[in-house]
């Protein structure tokens, strides 16, 4: 994504254009601004032998995109630049019509240019809008053909329902630990990032060893609001406390025979964990509101994306709690540190999630795979599948392309192809492209950001208003 | 820290309840659990809050408490200074200007007294103008609160007083609320002959017809006319691109988008529901008619088996309702996101009936909302094979709306307790 000023004026020349599916003729729907301007878009539009609409009005343009197929959208803004920047990618994003918005605004600041690239627009046009700059942003449309990669055959470990995906050298080590743990009825302690599959790895061991006929029962212990959990866990009588509208049977008598899968285990409070270690130790758990000991035999696995070991030096985790736990301590490797198995695991994933959707998907193109390639992951396999199950949902043919990318994934494969074409950033520029991407990563969170950033969260505030941001 | 850890810090204290707001609208889903396995069930009292984030917003919230006070003593002293001057009226219409001020600031309870104290002052006029006014307000302001006798005894009142007058305007908004205030409690045909009085009364005339025949066609689309619904409502779109009133025309798009479904005609509802969005923003409370109208925009999509876009439309919801303080609004965001979790067969989906049941709790909101929600979890419980809890809550909602005389509810778990086999 560009600004109009720094694209070299182009001569309007031969036109290997892209049609839309169901036309021959690209056709653009321009939004906003007055009719004398649009006359004029309609002209250079036509020069390139595509379709033009305009249309004065927002709620006719939903109507008119609700109708038609588009092969792009220019906006014109108003005075709320950003306000109708988030509209339209947002409603370019749900109406599945184009994923191409060509915006237009007056005088835009550098913050309307890096959102407008984060939301993963395709230009952004200064008003009023000069003929080469608006055919060279058609064209840059028209050319944005991608080549694909095959999706790779992959071989899952497959226990159930439950399939572990990936060749990689740290998740061969994984396995080797896997096999010796599910013979045997040992408790385990999973350790990990978010996402890096904990709870697959537990459903594994569970039906892989001795317990696997009896029930896996999963608890969320981040989840839960704190003054539930312990009726979660232990069960309840009825009328034990407010809400308590019957009889409640805990999730360790449910696991009875079985596995009880404590999820998020660093979340749990120091009273609950002195409960759960008596329930470990005395093999026995009280109902809330109950008087009776409820002999329970379950077989435990516990995972947590803390670091326990700082928590127990911190207080916050009880050391004898911790023991009973980390018998057997399994890692879970990073996403980025498993090398192609992010290959395999996009082609696992979209092949699954394709035949949810009744969906048949052969490939990812080559551009998709620089981005995956050159994502941090910080949210590991959780999110890969979460984004490929985005792109599966608004695919319309057998490859994934850029086009199905999250917006917030479009913006990152810009990045590299404005560089490419010469327009060298200043400083200034690269500092608050930096912010931005380090906001976004923090949700937005001033402090998180500043902490990353190594700067005062007040010098952080100042450059988020110098910036637009 | 957690929200839920943060509020255990403010006392119940009603000076502490814009913070208390404020709270929840600085709060953010955490980066560290955005890829947490819990993050698909995070609910507000999970949600992380910065002790910094909410010092830097300190000075601004002061500001709004002062300016909110300031209004208020204003009136106090307005009112006084027009008492000495013998002018009841003015007097009053401070009064009632605190009044409508606090309802705006979602102060229900502090509004009542004030419209309590107009009142009191407007039994003295000879002129019942004023009265009839403030009882139409202390009406509507008692149906918010779900106190439904309460609200129908002020504005039958008003609605005499205003015939006694010959105030015309009167008479129609007063019909109007007397409809709202029966079709809350689920009587369909008082409603309707309540908005067909006003419109009769109001003719062609502006804008109300407007919003007259949006609430007769919501009220033929409840009970499946669809042929009158879109004829209503198509006119009602009429009267309200006329008057350029955009919060109307919204809401007419959104009750058009909800008989586009009942038809089964999802593409032309997501149309509606769009184009409502966009005059929504266009309105005098944005933040609010989003909020409803995502809602619709997740019911769609939960319809269409599209969990993905239910989700993320119900959390920006969720994210609008807690950046513009309407907590209300989360009690129906969270039961449709434990209606998404069942579907799922997502058991730990009950956070989020618990936290819409403590929601309900905390802000003393109708018991009715209650028994929806109880409603609703039945059949989270139900699809997940718990028979008992089913029951359980089926029964606490069933105990509700007999009690409240909502006779189209307790028929609703009749049918879900006969379906259990219980019945």
């Amino acid at each position: 994504m560009t600004t109009s000023e720094q694209q070299p004026i182009e001569h309007a020349g031969a036109l290997p254009l892209v049609p839309t599916a169901s036309t021959s003729r690209m056709r653009i729907l321009a939004v906003g601004g007055e009719a004398a301007p649009a006359s004029h878009l309609r002209r250079w539009a036509d020069e390139l032998e595509m379709d033009f609409e305009w249309s004065s009005d927002i709620p006719q343009a939903v109507r008119l995109l609700a109708e038609k197929q588009w092969s792009a959208v220019l906006a014109v803004f108003g005075e709320r630049q950003d306000e109708e920047l988030t509209w339209w990618a947002d409603t370019l994003r749900v109406a599945n019509v184009t994923r191409h918005l060509i915006a237009v605004a007056d005088r835009p600041s550098m913050g309307l240019a890096l959102r407008a690239e984060r939301l993963g627009v395709s230009d952004l046009l200064t008003r009023p809008v000069r003929r080469e700059a608006f055919q060279a942003a058609l064209r840059r449309i028209a050319s944005e053909t991608e080549t694909g990669l095959p999706l790779p055959a992959v071989q899952p470990h497959a226990v159930g329902p439950y399939a572990l995906v990936g060749e990689s050298p740290v998740m061969l080590d994984v396995y080797k630990l896997l096999a010796r743990v599910s013979a045997t009825t040992v408790t385990v302690l999973l350790q990990g990032e978010s996402g890096t599959g904990k709870e697959v790895v537990a459903r594994t061991i569970h039906l892989s060893g001795p317990r696997a006929a009896r029930p896996f029962v999963a608890v969320n212990c981040a989840a839960i609001p704190e003054n539930l959990l312990e009726s979660e866990l232990f069960g309840h009588e009825k009328g034990a406390f407010t809400g308590a509208v019957a009889r409640k049977i805990g999730r360790f008598q449910q696991a009875t025979g079985g596995t009880l899968f404590l999820d998020e285990v660093g979340d749990l409070s120091l009273p609950l964990q002195a409960k759960i270690l008596r329930a470990v130790q005395e093999r026995e758990i009280e109902r809330v509101g109950g008087a009776e000991p409820i002999p329970v035999d379950v077989r435990l696995i516990a995972a947590t994306n803390h670091d326990l070991r700082a928590a127990l030096d911190a207080g916050r985790f009880r050391e004898d709690l911790y023991y009973r736990l980390a018998v057997m301590v399994i890692e879970l490797p990073r996403l980025v540190d498993r090398g192609d198995d992010l290959l395999l695991l996009a082609a696992f994933f979209t092949n699954h999630i394709g035949e949810r959707y009744g969906k048949r998907i052969t490939s990812l193109s080559h551009r998709v795979v620089d981005v995956l390639r050159s994502r941090p992951w910080n949210g590991n396999v959780r999110e890969l599948r979460n984004v490929i199950e985005r792109m599966v949902v608004v695919a319309r043919s057998e490859m994934l392309s850029v086009e199905d990318l999250p917006p917030e994934l479009r913006g990152e494969d810009k990045m590299p192809a404005d560089r490419a074409r010469g327009g060298l950033l200043t400083l200034a520029e690269t500092e608050a492209r930096h912010i931005t991407r380090v906001l976004a990563e923090t949700a937005g969170q001033v402090g998180a950001a500043a902490e990353i950033l190594g700067i005062h969260r007040n010098t952080l505030t100042r450059k988020i208003r110098e910036y637009g941001l | 820290m957690k929200v839920e850890q943060a509020l255990r810090l403010l006392p119940n204290l009603e000076a502490l309840a814009p913070l208390r707001a404020q709270l929840l609208a600085v709060s953010r889903a955490d980066e560290r659990t955005r890829w947490a396995s819990a993050a698909a069930y995070l609910t507000v009292g999970k949600r992380a809050v910065e002790g910094a984030t909410l010092r830097e917003r300190l000075d601004g919230l002061v500001e709004q408490v002062s300016t909110h006070l300031r209004v208020l003593y204003r009136s106090v002293v307005d009112a006084i200074e027009a008492q000495e001057a013998g002018e009841t009226h003015r007097a009053i219409a401070a009064l009632q200007r605190a009044g409508v001020f606090e309802v705006r600031a979602g102060r229900y309870r502090q509004a009542e007294a004030w419209y309590e104290a107009a009142l009191n002052l407007a039994a003295e006029l000879s002129d019942r103008g004023a009265e009839l006014e403030l009882l139409r307000l202390r009406g509507a302001l008692s149906l918010t609160l779900g106190q439904y006798a309460a609200a129908a005894r002020d504005c039958q009142r008003s609605l005499a007083l205003a015939e006694a007058e010959f105030n015309d305007s009167a008479v129609i908004a007063a019909c109007e609320e007397l409809g709202n205030i029966h079709r809350v409690m689920g009587e369909s045909a008082g409603a309707q002959s309540w908005y067909e009085r006003g419109l009769g009364l109001n003719g062609t005339h502006g804008v109300r017809s407007g919003w007259l025949l949006l609430r007769l066609g919501d009220l033929a689309r409840e009970r499946d006319d669809i042929r009158a619904a879109t004829a209503l409502l198509d006119r009602a779109r009429e009267y309200m691109r006329a008057g350029a009133d955009a919060a109307g025309m919204a809401q007419t798009l959104s009750a058009q988008g909800q008989v586009h479904i009942a038809q089964g005609h999802h593409a032309a509802a997501l149309g509606c529901y769009r184009e409502a969005l966009v005059w929504a923003r266009q309105g005098p409370e944005p933040a609010n008619l989003e909020v409803d109208i995502r809602i619709r925009l997740s019911e769609l999509a939960l319809e269409s088996g599209r969990w993905l876009e239910a989700e993320a439309d119900l959390r920006q919801a969720e994210q609008a309702a807690l950046a513009h303080g309407l907590t209300r609004s989360l009690v129906e965001i969270y039961t449709l996101l434990g209606r998404l979790s069942g579907r799922e067969g997502e058991e730990t989906g009950f956070v989020f009936f618990e936290q819409a049941l403590e929601l309900r709790a905390v802000l003393e909101l109708d018991a009715l909302v209650e028994a929806d929600v109880c409603l609703a979890y039945s059949q989270f419980h139900s699809a997940l094979g718990n028979v008992d809890a089913s029951r359980a809550y089926l029964e606490r909602a069933g105990e509700t709306y007999q009690a409240r005389g909502q006779a189209s509810g307790a028929e609703r778990v009749h049918r879900e307790l006969s379906r259990l086999g219980v019945a």
